[in-house]
């Protein structure tokens, strides 16, 4: 009898992973307790052993792909047994011993070939009201199980496509095949007909209130796929997908505004110069970084709001009284930002020989994760590729940012001539939620005052 | 004024058998070949069990589990100069001293498969169940230590912790009524150099963990603790004096933790690989092995035989586990007390009730694995 071997909860409280690797292939003998894949969770890379001896009939899923703690992972059976035969059911699929494994209670039967429908009566009664087929429904609740919203959902894209058939208002010379806009198109439906729907959906258009379910959005996009073709999808994942989750919660929490202003850093930069091969010979690669960060923290004494987070939960603005400093430092497999700590109590020197180990560590991904985290203002380095102005997106909870951009030559006037001075440019983003627009100015004229005539930062040692 | 010295200490190292697997003739502890034999099926019994239940781990067959990997002479060394009187309080690492002292390896399968049936043994065995809070066993082993002179048993208490538990005060009290009233107790530090992530370096200033004991007033030794025989001896020697009245002493076993903190631990974001060779090198069973195998104890079908029972037993273990009937949802009302307290009389009442609202209660046959620190 084959045995469908769900992937278990492999670390405390893990509900998926990422296949790194099959250490066997279907067909290949496997003996209990030989490792047959490799998955990447949140926690480590773990090996997966084989719970018996015999032949591995099916693998399911490819290197790259999330596999959810409770699905099948690999059918194990006796030469000459195929993996159809097996036929997984919620109730006689589990593995070794279902009762014994945590995991695959608390997640249920998540098995794609699994048949029944799990609904509850009231669930049903709904589906049948709304003349759903759950047959064809997904079900978001535990095990797989239907809920009220899921045939909502449901009923609202059938609603939908329903009403973009031919004779509805699409333009002519609109391809029919190709992916628009929901509301593109939209012939005008009537609320009514789409229970529950949030009113955060509704778009306004020229012909009227057309209320869209997020899933009529995603059902039309697959659709395009399907006829355009020449696409490639890549698994959303590991760095990524948390830069990914960070950038949209910092997006979709902080008002963010941009101030921009331009620096004659001539005096910095011929201080650099002077002491930077003093500083080589200790083996420190003097940057402008750790006078930038400096001059910001100098800054952020005077602005409390802006080294400060907001507690949604309590409606509270937090002023932090330590000054971590976030450094945006671009890696090969995505932006990471490390954390300088007590940035206020470390000289030039100290910050900028730490910013070195640091951002190489970084580079060599051995940052431990403590490294970042903790930061309370960021810099980020818009201008070591190019350009001159960026708009960076807060390193939420954080509620300023600054980017700092390349140190030019550039002629301006001073005292009715024209001369050739070193200007910088800094686009400085804030939360307006609780920084107004005349604050982030007064703010961001402190840091350049520091940033024209390093001799202040003299005045600023302790 | 004058200052004056008052009194002077030194802290010593145990240790009898070496990495290449020779040993110190003069301080060998007085065991028989047969005794060697079993001290060393033991170890490898151990072994075998960490590593299956690893496997079971990663095959979703038990929950969270904590490997003992490189620390087997510690448990085993231990529980096996123990007399069946003695009572143990064990951390979360020391399969082998439940092993040793014969509990069945069933129990162990049990307790880390989240059924605490397995905490419950023979009535005449002095086990304590596993404890996760750091630092809690000292104090139970104390007060059972002095318990034990109350009702004047010939028993002594061992209490188990890591290098993290004693930056707990709760060690630090439990050191302290030790030394106070000179409790018959032996407290087992296993100093495995990690306190899930945090270095040894950074647990305490001071040069050794054995030597806090002379703050407490009492003796405290550091003893190799990849060397079995020299933690069988100074165990043997810690409980004699304990049983004479000569108060408690602290062993530091100095080992170090092969494996993850966890099955939920990934130890290669935090230690380098250089340092886990040194240690490989120093492994407990194999420098043992090399000895047995040099005084001509132990010869290759001797070795073949432990080996194959202990995978068998290990296997005979995990089917009467997975076999074993499952345990009642409200069993979790029923271990702590003998009698249950009103308050939880009435919440087991409840959740009675609730049981039989909720149609599927019968399927619900396991629990959650342990909570980790």
């Amino acid at each position: 009898m084959p045995l469908d071997f769900k992937f278990p909860d492999v670390g405390e409280g893990t509900t998926e992973g990422t296949l790194v690797k099959w250490l066997l292939a279907e067909g290949d003998k496997v003996k209990a307790d030989q490792p047959i894949a490799e998955i990447e969770t949140d926690k480590a890379v773990v090996e997966i052993p084989s719970p018996k001896t015999g032949v591995i009939l099916k693998l399911y899923g490819k290197p790259g792909e999330v596999i959810k703690v409770g699905n099948v992972l690999a059918t194990i059976g006796d030469a000459g047994e195929s993996a159809g035969a097996s036929k997984p059911t919620p109730t006689q699929t589990t593995t070794v011993s279902p009762s014994k494994s945590p995991a695959s209670l608390a997640q249920g039967s998540t098995s794609s070939s699994t048949n029944a429908i799990l609904a509850t009566p009231s669930t049903r009664q709904l589906a049948r009201s709304l003349n759903v087929d759950l047959s064809r429904v997904k079900g978001t609740g535990p095990g797989g199980r239907i809920t009220d919203e899921d045939v909502k959902n449901a009923s609202a894209v059938s609603t939908i496509t329903k009403s973009k058939s031919p004779s509805s208002s699409i333009p002519p010379s609109a391809p029919s095949s190709s992916y628009r806009e929901p509301w593109e198109s939209a012939p005008s439906a009537s609320a009514s007909s789409l229970p529950h729907v949030h009113p955060d959906d509704t778009v306004e258009t020229t012909q009227g209130t057309h209320v869209v379910s997020p899933l009529a959005h995603v059902e039309s996009t697959k659709q395009a796929w399907k006829s355009e073709g020449s696409e490639e999808r890549i698994p959303l994942r590991g760095l990524r997908k948390t830069i990914s989750d960070r950038m949209v919660k910092s997006m979709f929490t902080a008002v963010q505004v941009t101030h921009m202003d331009e620096v004659d850093v001539t005096a910095l930069v011929e201080l650099r110069e002077k002491e930077k091969l003093k500083m080589e010979k200790k083996g420190i690669k003097l940057t402008f970084l750790p006078f930038i960060a400096k001059a910001c923290v100098a800054a952020l004494h005077n602005h409390p709001y802006l080294n400060a987070s907001i507690d949604d939960s309590t409606q509270e603005v937090v002023l932090k009284k330590y000054f971590h400093v976030g450094m945006a430092v671009d890696t090969e497999d995505g932006l990471i930002v490390p954390v300088i700590r007590n940035v206020d109590q470390k000289s030039i020197v100290q910050l900028a020989q730490e910013m070195q180990d640091i951002a190489q560590k970084t580079r060599e991904r051995r940052i431990s994760p403590e490294d970042l985290k903790g930061s309370t203002f960021t810099i980020t380095n818009i201008g070591s590729l190019g350009g001159v102005y960026a708009t960076p997106v807060i390193n939420w909870p954080e509620v300023a940012i600054l980017g700092v951009g390349k140190i030019q030559e550039k002629p301006v006037v001073r005292a009715g001539k024209i001369v050739i001075r070193h200007m910088m440019t800094v686009s400085l983003t804030f939360d307006h939620r609780i920084i107004d627009g005349a604050q982030a100015v007064r703010f961001t004229n402190e840091i350049l005052q520091h940033l024209e005539d390093p001799g202040l930062f003299l005045l600023d040692v302790i | 004024m004058s200052l004056q010295k008052l009194t002077d200490f030194s802290t010593y190292k145990l240790s009898i058998l070496d990495e290449q697997g020779k040993v110190d003739e003069k301080l060998l502890p007085k065991l028989s070949n047969t005794q060697l034999v079993e001290l060393y099926s033991h170890l490898i019994n151990l072994h075998v069990f960490d590593e299956k239940a690893l496997k079971l781990q990663r095959q979703g067959r038990i929950g969270t589990y904590g490997s003992c990997a490189g620390q087997e002479a510690c448990t085993v060394g231990t529980a096996y100069a123990m007399e069946k009187q003695d009572w143990t309080f064990p951390a979360f690492r020391e399969h082998g001293v439940f092993m040793t002292r014969g509990v069945p390896m069933v129990n162990v399968f049990q307790y880390w498969g989240g059924d605490e049936r397995g905490s419950k043994v023979e009535s005449d065995m002095n086990c304590f169940p596993v404890a996760i809070p750091v630092g809690s066993q000292p104090l139970h082993a104390v007060g059972c230590a002095l318990a034990m002179r109350y009702l004047k048993k010939d028993a002594v208490a061992i209490g188990y912790f890591g290098d993290g538990a004693t930056s707990e005060g709760d060690t630090l009290e439990a050191m302290n009524f030790a030394g106070v009233f000179q409790a018959p107790v032996v407290l087992v530090c296993q100093n495995n150099q990690f306190a899930i992530s945090e270095p040894r370096s950074l647990q305490t200033r001071a040069e050794t963990i054995a030597q806090k004991a002379i703050a407490f007033g009492f003796e405290g030794i550091q003893v190799d603790g990849n060397d079995v025989l020299a933690v069988y001896q100074a165990m043997k020697q810690a409980l004699e004096k304990a049983r004479a009245g000569k108060g408690p002493t602290l062993l530091e076993l100095y080992t170090y933790r092969m494996g993850d903190h966890t099955t939920a631990d990934d130890s290669t974001r935090y230690r380098n690989k250089e340092e886990l060779e040194t240690w490989r090198k120093r492994d407990p069973i194999v420098r043992f092995k090399t000895y047995l195998t040099a005084i001509g104890v132990l010869t290759p079908a001797l070795e073949e035989k432990i080996m194959n029972e202990a995978v068998s037993k290990v296997e005979r273990a995990v089917q009467a586990y997975e076999t074993m009937p499952a345990p009642s949802p409200s069993d979790m009302f029923d271990y702590m007390y003998a009698q249950l307290t009103p308050e939880l009389a009435e919440q087991k009442k409840n959740f009675l009730a609730h049981l039989s609202r909720v149609n599927n209660a019968s399927s619900s046959k396991s629990g959650e694995g342990p909570g980790f620190p």
